[in-house]
């Protein structure tokens, strides 16, 4: 179908979000909680954009709302950049010392409001964590409590008995608010400890015991044959094409 | 309190409904009903029985202020803070049983007696102020008046000597 | 089984069971009247019910008699065997347990000659304090189950739709969204299983509309149901109740197994092929879940979070099957429509707002309570006409109407219609219906903060705007309590508030910059005050009060220092009195006492 978004006439799929149809055609829509792994959730509302059917015409969020046959979008209107700019400055107080929040602030030329700082703390509830831990890990950590208390978590905010220590939430955390303690031994993450494992083939810590176990019982590879770092993996991946190829 | 929980009694609360992640809030309010709160282990068995991540079953419990994961005191005071008891003086209420029991909402007095939470409208507003003291709904409860009911229940004895 | 209908020599004595009457110990009342009736030796036949919610919370326990058409006020236990000796026994009124019209001065003998109960109009609340709500033969004795009756036999699915298009119903729950639409397009999108939601999560505080419905006649919910679930073919119903409304839990309960036994729920329902059944499920003490994508996910079993609303849930609902979702309010009235026709139930209203309103009438006003009336009734008429006017005689400055989504309306909107659209023109919203009336002494300053409070409690925390908005709102409010602030704050609010409306992910969050917003429309000068001169007029925000006693007018009486709750005025007998300042908690009390206004507020 064909949809027009700032003035450019695109043709999509059907069932597409409007962020999709966008981030396929090269159209700019800032976001703060997509990721492509795991499609909209409709949290931040940064990617609020004007849309016009025949006969109306309102703020829609571009992450959640399904394209419809003629529709033209305006990824940018003066509103919509106030209220962008409102809800960066909201989130810089939670996140102050997070230098994404910070390029963000100046970015949208954002003022002083003289309202109580956050410091220390750099959560933005994007909840990208939430999301990895949910399709890469084994749900530890979740959102808990509810309204301006929302944060978060795992469970009594004890050491989580299922997390396995792989970090995804901490490495798509696009504030770095999530604590790592990591040396050769051992990674210090939501309150517990994890032994490292050593790759055979170079030597390098590459991931915990309990990420391979949990690898292992998921795909039935024996565990063994997890305790090759990726970049040996694909060193041996590579010989092996290169071997085929000859 | 807290250290008695019977294992088969939490259990038979839970196969009083098919393992569906639907049966997740009634079978807490059930829990909430019989103990007063949710036990730790509670929320691990709900998790086991319906097949749903712990973090899950934290988050409702967190989210819905229906759930305490502490134990109440023997006496709950639920202070009604809806807009007719509000403007007819609850967060005097309030302070006065902060005051004599030295709790503030959502805390539990040291020797567990009693607990306060203030809650959202009652459904009685042309009663307000109200306070339900466990099950019992007090109406028109005035700003000495409270100091009456705490004594009534049992409260420190210089409540009312101030 | 008591009879509806009383037989020449027999009394009936209804004694009001709902949740504020019990409060104030009705429950003994009856007890005690149906005990000593067992022993008495009076010679008349008398059957006693416990009814549902009267509404009017303020005079009770009531307990009216039939057929004399009695009504007695504020009945105590120990009232009971002079009124079985006296008025059942003799026909004899009891003077002081009548109503006093303030007016006339008079006693008055029937609940049909007061005011609050005479300019009423009762639809929705046309069975509730006449009947036993856990008797379904009551309710049947009253029409019920006959709407049923008639859809079922005489009108095909698509005709009953139409009949609800054209009484022009609108939902009572807040939205106002036109009932027989809704029902169409759940219609218009194939499936094989619907589903039908009764919201009964009534949050707005000092709402308290549904929940007389669901515990006094829970039927009217039941058969409004079965009336919806044949209009759109649904297979299963779920009533979403409020988890603090137990009562109404208990009473729904009976009323749905009774139903189930007299052939009304369940398969092949009155020998037709509509098979339906209804489930209840408590909320769990969440405000946001009344927005129903959030009670969907509710009872999906996960946490309140709504979602964007861009497909309907009457195209994709309970777990993704179309779904119609209403009111309590909204489906006891369709029995009504059905039985009357939709001209003769859309002949009271206005243009856009047909039929009546239940609203609660509470706050600072003499007759608290629920009042149904028809749309178009002016605020004046519902305040003072029925409600008697302002408590202790003071000024009455605005009243909130909507709750935590709505607005206040000042007294120059006094004679403004009661009606979904001249609300929302004034800034404000019918919301469910609560009306809280706010006199002088109400600081409109701190009724937003308050408001804002709520939802940030009650707010899901998922999308930034309603999160962070509210969280920013409550610090400046909580400031400008406190006398701090400035003029840059109140621009903050402005914008922040623009911002909630336009990119909130649910109505609560669009809608929760209303109180502020309208406070800041018709009472800016309090604000003023507050940041300016670090004064609250109203006299209420404790860091800005201070209660003290002028000597003059003073006359030693003491009456002030009786009612001090911690005992902070002192005074000789027949000299001015003192408050120590270091002691007093602002409560007030002392000024609602002094009858020579001698307490001032600076």
């Amino acid at each position: 179908m064909k949809i027009m978004i700032d003035q450019q006439v695109l043709e999509v799929n059907p069932g597409v979000t409007i962020l999709e149809a966008a981030r396929q055609h090269g159209i700019h829509i800032p976001t703060l909680c997509y990721h492509e792994a795991f499609g909209g959730q409709g949290m931040c509302r940064m990617c609020m954009v004007e849309v016009r059917t025949s006969h109306s015409r309102k703020v829609v969020a571009a992450c959640t709302y399904p394209v419809q046959s003629g529709i033209e979008v305006q990824t940018s209107t003066p509103e919509i950049e106030k209220g962008r700019r409102t809800i960066v400055a909201l989130l810089y107080r939670n996140a102050p010392d997070s230098g994404f929040m910070q390029k963000l602030y100046t970015d949208y030329d954002c003022l002083e409001n003289g309202l109580a700082v956050n410091n220390g703390e750099r959560c933005i509830l994007c909840r990208l964590c939430v999301r990895a831990c949910e399709e890469i890990g084994s749900s530890a950590i979740s959102a808990v409590l509810r309204g301006t208390e929302k944060r978060i978590g795992t469970p009594f905010d004890e050491a989580s008995a299922v997390c396995i220590g792989c970090a995804a939430c901490a490495n798509i955390c696009p504030t770095e608010a999530i604590a790592v303690e990591q040396t050769d031994q051992d990674r210090t993450i939501w309150n517990r400890t994890f032994t490292m494992v050593q790759c055979r083939s170079c030597g390098r810590s590459f991931a915990t015991r309990e990420q391979l176990d949990y690898i292992s019982q998921k795909t039935g590879l024996a565990g063994l044959d997890l305790e090759v770092c990726d970049l040996c993996r694909k060193k041996k991946l590579a010989a092996k094409i290169e071997q085929f190829a000859r | 309190m807290a250290a008695c929980i019977d294992m088969q009694e939490l259990s038979s609360i839970l196969t009083r409904y098919p393992p569906e992640q639907r049966y997740i809030l009634a079978i807490m309010q059930d829990i909430q009903g019989e103990y007063k709160y949710l036990p730790k282990t509670g929320l691990q068995m709900i998790s086991d029985y319906v097949d749903a991540p712990l973090s899950r079953i934290y988050s409702m419990a967190t989210f819905y202020k229906a759930f305490s994961l502490v134990p109440k005191g023997r006496i709950n005071f639920k202070v009604c803070d809806g807009t007719a008891c509000h403007i007819k003086g609850s967060s005097i209420i309030m302070d006065q049983i902060d005051k004599y029991l030295n709790i503030k909402p959502g805390e539990t007095t040291a020797d567990q007696e009693f607990s306060m939470e203030t809650v959202n409208c009652l459904g009685a507003c042309a009663l307000a102020p109200v306070v339900v003291a466990n099950e019992k709904v007090h109406p028109k409860v005035t700003s000495s008046g409270i100091i009456e009911i705490i004594k009534v229940y049992g409260g420190p004895n210089d409540a009312a000597d101030n | 089984m008591m009879p509806q209908i009383i037989e020449a020599d027999k009394k009936m004595v209804l004694v009001c069971c709902g949740t504020g009457c019990l409060a104030n110990g009705s429950m003994e009342v009856y007890q005690e009247l149906q005990q000593q009736l067992a022993n008495s030796n009076v010679n008349v036949s008398t059957y006693t019910k416990a009814t549902g919610c009267n509404g009017w919370c303020e005079k009770g326990p009531l307990v009216k008699i039939m057929p004399d058409d009695i009504t007695y006020c504020q009945v105590a236990a120990k009232d009971v065997a002079e009124v079985i000796a006296k008025t059942i026994g003799k026909g004899e009124l009891i003077n002081r347990l009548l109503y006093r019209d303030p007016k006339t001065k008079q006693r008055v003998k029937s609940h049909h000659q007061i005011d609050f109960y005479k300019k009423q109009h009762k639809v929705a609340l046309r069975n509730i304090g006449e009947i036993d709500p856990a008797s379904i033969e009551d309710y049947i004795s009253r029409d019920g189950y006959q709407a049923l009756n008639k859809v079922l036999h005489t009108m095909g699915p698509g005709q009953v739709v139409e009949e609800v298009i054209r009484s022009g119903l609108r939902g009572r729950g807040g939205g106002g969204f036109p009932t027989g639409q809704k029902w169409k397009a759940c219609t218009d999108v194939e499936a094989s299983v619907r589903y039908i939601i009764c919201n009964g999560d009534e949050g707005d505080p000092g709402a308290f509309m549904d929940r007389s419905i669901m515990e006094g006649d829970p039927h009217t919910v039941i058969e409004g149901m079965i009336i919806g679930a044949y209009a759109v073919e649904a297979t299963a119903g779920f009533i979403y109740v409020r988890d603090e409304y137990s009562l109404a839990v208990k009473n729904l309960g009976i009323a749905i197994q009774d139903a189930r036994q007299k052939g009304f729920l369940g398969e092949n329902i009155l020998g037709s092929r509509l098979s339906f059944d209804i489930e209840i499920v408590r909320g769990g003490g969440a405000f946001v879940c009344g927005e129903e994508t959030a009670l969907m996910a509710s009872i999906e079993g996960n946490v309140g979070e709504p979602r964007d609303k861009y497909v309907y849930p009457t195209e994709k609902g309970l777990w993704g099957q179309p779904t119609v979702i209403n009111n309590v309010e909204t489906w006891a009235n369709l029995p009504v429509i059905i039985n009357d026709g939709a001209e003769a139930w859309a002949s009271i209203g206005t243009e856009g707002s047909k039929g009546t309103k239940v609203f609660s009438l509470v706050g600072k006003v003499i007759n608290t309570g629920l009042v149904e009336v028809p749309m178009g009734t002016t605020l004046r008429e519902i305040i003072y006409e029925i409600g008697g006017g302002i408590l202790n005689k003071r000024k009455f400055k605005a009243v909130q109407t909507g709750g935590p989504s709505g607005g206040c309306i000042p007294a120059e909107m006094l004679d403004m219609p009661v009606d979904f659209d001249s609300l929302t023109e004034a800034g404000s919203m019918m919301g469910s219906g609560g009306l809280i009336v706010m006199d002088d002494r109400t600081c409109m300053v701190e009724i937003a903060r308050y408001y804002v409070n709520f939802l940030a409690g009650e707010s899901c925390g998922k999308c930034t705007p309603c999160r962070e908005g509210l969280k920013a709102m409550l610090e400046i409010l909580s400031n400008f309590c406190q006398g701090k602030g400035s003029d840059a704050d109140l621009q903050f609010l402005m914008d922040t508030s623009e911002t909630m409306q336009m990119m909130s992910l649910c109505a609560l969050g669009r809608t929760a910059a209303n109180p502020v917003l309208s406070t800041l429309r018709y009472f800016k000068d309090e604000y003023l005050a507050h940041i300016h001169e670090q004064h609250c007029p109203a006299g209420v925000c404790r860091d800005l009060t201070e209660f003290y006693i002028d000597p003059e007018p003073c006359t030693g009486c003491g009456l002030c220092a009786q009612h001090c709750p911690v005992e902070a005025i002192s005074g000789e007998k027949k000299e001015a009195h003192v408050i120590d300042q270091a002691i007093c908690i602002r409560c007030g009390e002392c000024r609602n006492q002094c009858k020579f206004d001698a307490v001032m507020i600076r």
